[in-house]
């Protein structure tokens, strides 16, 4: 027994310094071996866990919004639904890159959905070129490109071909994509949402500033937009901010649970007054107006607002949708809600469908308008010559004199004719030249 | 004696020390690239995101391991598309998102967390706190259990990662006692507050890759450790199981159980009677006695040995225990904190998802319960 005791000790030792020796052995072999480290994740799990943060801990009252975020750092969250938008992306980078509240304060959330151009591609290597720009004062915060289609739902939704009726699912359908990409992209740290549609042409850098300064929940500013000249040369665009009218709210109660009050179609008279109509050209752009619906196009709300449940409701909310009903949802939780009627930011002018047939007819028109000059003057010319012709048999005396000059005539025409041809063919401005001058000669010929 | 002392030595013992030296070997190795290993910090450093600029369901890399000054983040791509679903969201590696308004800590609650069986490197957890004397004194606690179980605990008791948010507004009545909390008045304002601390968890958290939100009150102290995969095996929208609670029954002189969690009901034409006449600002409770709704309560369906998955339609649901589909909430359905269709918090939250088209179902035997004080 006693003999066992120091042999037992012994026999641990041993083992221990066996022990010792594999382990260092191991060791060793793992620190001298060449492979990266990713083939040795096993080990490596014990320095990376080190490295790694899982917890995290926000007080959301640092977060609440003030007039001047860009001094207390409070960082925003810019959200840009987009949907067959590559044709936009260069203007709206351009808008992005000059704002002058600090990027790094600025997260940004794109949400890409049913796309069938290239907006993924674009705007990734946009973002990219961002981030990767030499001045820091340009890089963003954090960037998150989210893709989610909703296509399926679009041909299931779609009740009736009726442009009124179909008005309803889009709103819908819109709504269902910021929610998505608000639920998605959110964070503790926000203080500010800011929702901004890529078309939005004309705006002033300042503009998260200049909302921000008014220190209210949800604050929009108006949007009208730029037309040709022979529409009226501009034109308010966002009717859906408005502050509510009894009519409207009495035709609401007789509405069914699942209508919605769209803006601008004559189904729905509800004589609301409109920031866009409210518009003074020379008014205070610090004036602010109450309003209970508001448009989608530049929204600036504090987070809280969202955090506390106010979204943009895919169904109808008070008989509206999308971002009327999130006016509305604020109101209803309290927040304010404001317009500001006479500073103007500008929308995109793409022509509609009515615009491009307008168009079209006017264009075809004037090119009627020429081919009935060019055929008039033809036949006022063969008729000339023919006059002519009858004149000349009368006189011979200046019979060569005449024959030459017909024939400089008519090598003339054909070569005018020959300029005519093609340029009708283009559109109507070029083709008045040549064809104008024509019978100036002509005539002068004739005269003589 | 004269034996020399070498060779005997030798004799007698190398056949153990070579014997408990090759079992360590095979142990150390075994340990060293036994499958779970690298499964876990695979998992781990798959999801772990750059920069702490970042959705909170993820770790992120520490500013210190990366070196230098740190550049900006990265512009970082998620499809929604592919964030899966299903009925089996172990095997689809689908991200589930627990969480839980706390008043206070409940070590019971905690256990019984640890005990979800469910991958925890597929589980962030989402807390919200008062910032009240007791919501200091639940924090600290929660941190230090947080603490022991992310710095020290096993690979595989280590949550994927963990958000504790401190609310932006004080609860409206300062006590949590029982009899104070449930007086009809205090209903509505108690219950707006509880509201806007739901949504502002669920919506500052729910991020890209999230699948499932399990709702689960700091309260619950006991479930089946398999909670979140017999919830989702249903595939359901939103599936309640029913909460009950354990008491000392004085009459039989035994444990017992009693229904708990009251708002989970069908609806009934008496309740919807009662709403019709009330004004656009009131809202409906259920289990006062001056207030007789008649809605069917799925805490009164439990039939004792039938089975567990016995599903029910419901029109209103509790929070107690909840488990949603992600894309209900993405879709907008959030808790309301004014009355919606004379419904509030967890019940107008039923009525809201059923406006977007997504039906509460309820499973009567499966049960959950509640802490009793």
């Amino acid at each position: 027994m006693r003999a066992d005791i120091p042999m037992g000790i012994r026999e641990e030792t041993h083992s221990r310094s066996l022990l010792t020796a594999l382990v260092s052995l191991l060791l060793f072999g793992l620190f001298v071996w060449p492979g990266d480290s990713g083939s040795f994740s096993w080990l490596g799990s014990g320095s990376e866990d080190f490295q790694l943060e899982t917890v995290r801990y926000y007080d959301l009252s640092n977060v609440q919004g003030t007039a001047k975020g860009w001094e207390r750092e409070e960082r925003i969250l810019i959200c840009v639904p987009l949907r067959d938008a590559e044709a936009h992306m260069p203007m709206f980078f351009g808008h992005l890159l000059n704002l002058t509240y600090p990027h790094h304060l600025i997260d940004l959330a794109f949400l890409v959905s049913d796309s069938k151009d290239n907006t993924l591609a674009v705007l990734e290597r946009e973002l990219k070129a961002i981030q990767a720009s030499a001045d820091p004062s340009k890089h963003f915060g954090e960037i998150s490109i989210i893709e989610k289609d909703f296509g399926q739902k679009v041909n299931q939704d779609v009740e009736s071909r009726h442009g009124f009726a179909a008005q309803a699912s889009r709103r819908k359908l819109m709504a269902q994509a910021r929610n998505w990409l608000l639920s998605a992209a959110l964070r503790p740290y926000h203080s500010w949402v800011y929702w901004r549609d890529v078309d939005v042409e004309t705006c002033p850098t300042t503009i998260l500033e200049d909302l921000m300064r008014h220190n209210k929940d949800v604050i929009v500013p108006n949007v009208w937009r730029p037309l040709p000249d022979w529409l009226g040369g501009e034109q308010p665009y966002d009717l859906n901010s408005w502050a509510e009218s009894e009519t409207a709210l009495a035709l609401a109660d007789t509405l069914d649970e699942d209508a919605v009050i769209v803006e601008g179609y004559a189904e729905y008279a509800t004589w609301r007054p409109h920031l866009a109509y409210l518009r003074d050209p020379y008014g205070d752009p610090d004036m602010e107006m109450e309003i209970d619906g508001v448009g989608g196009v530049s929204i600036l709300a504090k987070a809280k607002v969202f955090r506390y449940g106010v979204h943009f409701p895919a169904f109808s909310f008070e008989k509206h949708a999308e971002t009327e009903a999130f006016g509305k949802m604020s109101r209803r939780m309290g927040f304010s809600v404001v317009g500001l009627p006479h500073y103007t930011i500008w929308h995109l002018y793409e022509p509609s469908v009515d615009d491009i047939k307008h168009m079209e007819v006017t264009n075809s028109r004037q090119q009627m308008e020429q081919e009935r000059i060019a055929r008039e003057k033809e036949e006022k010319e063969k008729a000339m010559k023919e006059q002519k012709m009858k004149e000349s048999f009368g006189d011979a005396t200046g019979q060569w004199e005449k024959d030459k000059n017909e024939i400089q005539n008519l090598a003339m025409q054909e070569n005018k004719k020959a300029e005519e041809q093609p340029a009708a063919g283009q559109q109507g401005g070029p083709a008045d030249g040549p064809a104008n001058a024509a019978p100036k000669e002509e005539k002068k010929e004739g005269t003589q | 004696m004269a034996r020399p002392l070498g060779p005997v030595r030798l004799k007698r013992t190398s056949p153990g020390t070579i014997a408990v030296g090759i079992v360590l070997v095979i142990v150390i190795l075994y340990l060293l690239v036994s499958p779970s290993a690298p499964d876990f910090s695979a998992a781990r450093k798959a999801t772990a995101a750059l920069h702490p600029l970042s959705p909170p369901t993820s770790p992120f890399r520490k500013s210190s391991s990366v070196g230098g000054k740190a550049g900006p983040p990265p512009v970082t791509r998620y499809n929604l598309n592919s964030v899966t679903i299903t009925n089996d969201p172990v095997a689809n590696r689908e991200n589930v998102l627990v969480l839980t308004p706390m008043a206070r800590f409940y070590q019971e609650y905690w256990d019984n967390l640890l005990k979800l069986s469910y991958p925890h490197e597929l589980i962030t957890l989402g807390f919200i706190l008062p910032k009240t004397k007791e919501g200091n004194a639940a924090t600290i606690e929660l941190q230090k259990q947080i603490a022991k179980i992310q710095k020290h605990g096993h690979e595989k008791e280590r949550f994927k990662s963990i958000i504790i948010l401190r609310q932006d507004f004080d609860p409206p009545i300062p006590s949590q006692d029982e009899s104070e909390r449930h007086k009809m008045a205090n209903q509505k304002a108690r219950r707006a507050a509880m509201a806007k601390a739901r949504n502002s968890l669920l919506f500052t958290t729910l991020g890209p890759d999230t699948s499932w939100v399990l709702w689960l009150d700091a309260d619950i102290v006991e479930t089946p450790p398999t909670l979140i995969q017999d919830l989702a095996s249903h595939s359901k929208p939103l599936t309640v199981p029913n909460c009950f609670q354990r008491f000392y029954n004085a009459e039989k002189k035994a444990m017992d159980e009693r229904p708990y969690d009251f708002n989970n009901w069908q609806d009934s034409p008496t309740a919807q009677e009662l709403a019709s006449k009330m004004g656009k600002d009131d809202i409906l409770l259920e289990g006062y006695a001056d207030m007789a709704t008649y809605r069917a309560l799925m805490a009164y369906m439990y039939e004792a040995g039938a089975d567990i998955h016995t599903e029910v339609p419901l029109d209103g649901v509790g929070g107690t225990a909840l488990l949603v589909k992600a894309e209900v909430h993405r879709d907008g359905a959030m808790f309301p904190a004014f009355p919606f269709y004379h419904l509030i918090e967890t019940e107008g939250f039923a009525k809201m998802a059923k406006r977007l088209g997504w039906q509460a179902t309820g499973l009567p035997n499966y049960k959950v319960y509640h802490y009793n004080e």
